[in-house]
């Protein structure tokens, strides 16, 4: 390949030395992460979900919550939400079967998102617990900008989704480079700026407003 | 930006007579120190996950050379294509190429430190390409056309009223009021279409990761997303130091930047990228190049300034440090300002262009207590000092100074006379007043403040007289 390359892996070598052989240094790797527990915060007086809920309502991260039994009932959940918050009853889904298939009556949807969205449904891959986090994996049916553009993010997150830790959904998503989606996103409430006076803005350039509905049973 | 280290002396005296930069300094530093000790307090774990960082990135850059050529592997299975470069300029003349090759006529930003290492503004203005900064300090600081003065938080120099007063001259659409929350929303209307418009995205990243070839960005604003989804390139640039083992690893380091940086447990958004868009993706880039860049990182592996490699870039010892606090960012006249850019500048620009930095210190070691990855910061400014002194960088006063000081520290009974008699004189000066309004040679002090009277005798002479009773 390039000079650049080669010229700067010989410097490497030349103030690193010798290499040991790769199965060694994945070794050493492993051995410095080997109590993972030890290097993160514990919340052994809580279970999965009620740190989630704490953690995705705490003043930094001010998503709301509301929770349904079935996913059949999270349309009449975006309905209560929207009149709530006064905005008009339509919404961009995620172009996700599970989603669309259901009773979207007295709401009106499309799937893309407009530039100026005013509300999305998506559903979450994954939770962390730790964190109040959700996780998008991007795919046909679950574009990126989906998560970005509505001023309204309503995310739909199932109970038995959510993760304790990062680490646990890093290992569910799988180690390998082609178990990766091209985009694996943790977003942790709404997009927030603190760049003038160090003040915490929301509403950045993404959503002002994150809306979490806690579904018991995805099926 | 243009380098003025060099000016350094000059720069902080129109600093200190800035009255507007020492309200923005004060407005920001103590909340930044405030919410940061409070999120650590919350984390019993702070202590060993701080300890395993900083081994991590020791061990990665033992293993550096492993690692990149795993992680291009792994970049290059996902669909990307990798760059190496040198120097700022390979590595702009690789974007300006990329963006001709595009026919880019606009390229929308994510604030990267590296980015302005090696000068990406310059090279698309040179490349007559449109540059649209998101990161909303970023955009600040672009209509205003100043250079950033923090790492973290670009347009820290600036008060709410002066950012209110560029909006009103330079938005399309500009809010009437100067509430914060109504000058966000000003740059989030001005921006959006131009996120959706734009031809090239460019990045830097917060980590790779060997072992699946992703770049991570970590964001509060959403920007980086939004930066390098819609437009049909996306090109990314990094120092080679910022790689990690895998995602496992990855993950002790994010709870430690967001939390020594802005005081939260993890950014708003914090992504993975894998390559280009895939067969039925609704958006994402068609292509994405990364750009490997060294600029002079292999030349500090074997050097003592090795450990500056480890940091993560979360702006901790800006925020914690007195000098930066008076002075702000501008006056370092260089792209890393505060204590972690006294160590980098001369590592990449030559001591000899920023000799006065590695002395705008106190060695008072804040920074390096509140540096999530523990690099040594006051012992490498030492030692930069100590390299000063043997390159004769040094004033000639100073440097005969120190000589007299060596010669007379090393003869002990000499040094406690030439004390002793000191305080006696100062003692004799100060009329018993308490303080010492005036000194000779002592100018540089007393023009600002008063000398305190010296207490009875040296330290040495009242330990001594402490152990007889």
């Amino acid at each position: 390949m390039s000079d650049a390359r080669n010229a700067i892996l010989q410097n490497i070598r030349t103030a690193n030395g010798a290499l040991p052989p790769a199965s060694e240094i994945e070794a050493a790797a492993a051995a410095l992460i080997e109590n993972p527990g030890d290097l993160r915060p514990s919340f052994s007086d809580q279970d999965n979900r009620s740190r989630f809920v704490e953690k995705a309502t705490s003043e930094r991260v001010t998503a709301t919550v509301s929770e349904v039994a079935h996913l059949r009932d999270v349309p009449e959940a975006v309905k209560a939400y929207l009149a709530q918050a006064s905005v008009p009853l339509q919404v961009a889904l995620q172009p996700r079967g599970a989603l669309t298939e259901l009773n979207w009556d007295g709401i009106k949807t499309h799937s893309a998102p407009s530039p100026n969205e005013p509300a999305a449904v998506s559903i979450a891959d994954l939770a962390v617990a730790e964190t109040g986090s959700v996780v998008f994996l991007s795919a046909p049916d679950a574009p990126v900008l989906m998560n970005f553009l509505p001023l309204h993010h309503i995310v739909v997150v199932s109970a038995e989704l959510i993760h304790r830790h990062l680490e646990d959904v890093f290992a569910i998503v799988g180690k390998a480079q082609q178990d990766q989606p091209r985009n694996l996103s943790i977003v942790t409430g709404t997009s927030g700026t603190a760049d003038i006076e160090a003040k915490n803005i929301r509403g950045a350039h993404g959503p002002r407003f994150m809306h979490l509905i806690i579904c018991q049973k995805v099926t | 930006m243009k380098q003025t280290s060099q000016h350094f002396t000059q720069n902080v005296k129109a600093a200190l007579a800035d009255p507007t930069l020492k309200i923005a300094l004060n407005r920001t530093t103590g909340l930044l120190q405030r919410r940061r000790a409070q999120v650590i307090e919350e984390f019993a774990e702070y202590g060993a996950a701080r300890a395993a960082a900083e081994k991590i990135k020791d061990h990665t850059l033992d293993n550096l050379g492993h690692y990149l050529e795993q992680f291009e592997a792994n970049a290059a299975a996902a669909g990307a294509t990798v760059h190496w470069a040198r120097t700022p300029k390979e590595a702009t003349d690789i974007v300006a190429d990329i963006c001709k090759a595009e026919g880019a006529r606009t390229a929308t930003r994510v604030k990267s430190m590296l980015g302005e290492e090696i000068g990406i503004p310059e090279a698309l203005a040179r490349a007559g390409v449109e540059r649209i900064e998101t990161d909303l300090a970023e955009h600040i600081i672009q209509l205003a056309e100043d250079p950033p003065s923090h790492i973290v938080m670009p347009a820290m120099h600036k008060t709410h009223e002066q950012v209110a007063d560029l909006f009103r001259e330079k938005h399309k659409v500009p809010s009437n009021s100067d509430e914060i929350a109504a000058l966000v929303e000003s740059a989030r209307r001005e921006l959006r279409p131009k996120f959706l418009d734009a031809d090239v995205g460019i990045s830097g990243a917060n980590f790779l990761i060997a072992d699946t070839g992703s770049i991570v960005t970590v964001t509060n604003e959403g920007n980086a997303e939004l930066t390098v989804t819609p437009p049909k390139t996306h090109i990314v640039t990094v120092g080679i130091e910022k790689i990690v083992p895998s995602m496992e690893h990855c993950a002790v380091f994010l709870r430690l930047l967001s939390r020594a940086a802005i005081g939260a447990e993890i950014t708003q958004y914090t992504t993975f990228y894998n390559g280009p868009k895939r067969t039925g993706d609704a958006d994402g880039p068609e292509n994405m190049h990364i750009v490997l860049v060294d600029n002079h990182r292999t030349e500090m592996l074997s050097d003592f300034l090795r450990p500056m490699l480890r940091c993560i870039r979360c702006g901790a010892c800006m925020n914690h440090c007195p000098v930066y606090a008076a002075v702000g960012g501008h006056a370092y006249g260089a792209v890393y300002p505060g204590p972690m850019g006294s160590v980098l500048t001369p590592a990449m620009a030559g001591l000899k262009n920023s000799k006065d930095l590695p002395n705008a210190c106190t060695l008072n070691g804040r920074c390096k207590e509140v540096c999530p990855v523990n690099i040594p910061l006051t012992d490498m400014l030492r030692s930069l000092r100590a390299r000063q002194f043997d390159g004769k960088l040094v004033t000639p006063v100073t440097r005969s100074a120190l000589v007299v000081w060596g010669w007379l520290v090393r003869r002990p009974g000499l040094y406690h006379l030439s004390t002793a008699l000191a305080v006696l004189a100062m003692r004799i000066w100060s009329m018993n007043r308490g303080r010492i309004r005036r000194f000779p040679m002592a100018g540089g002090w007393t023009g600002s403040r008063d000398l305190p009277q010296p207490g009875r005798g040296t330290f040495m002479q009242q330990y001594g007289r402490r152990k007889q009773k």
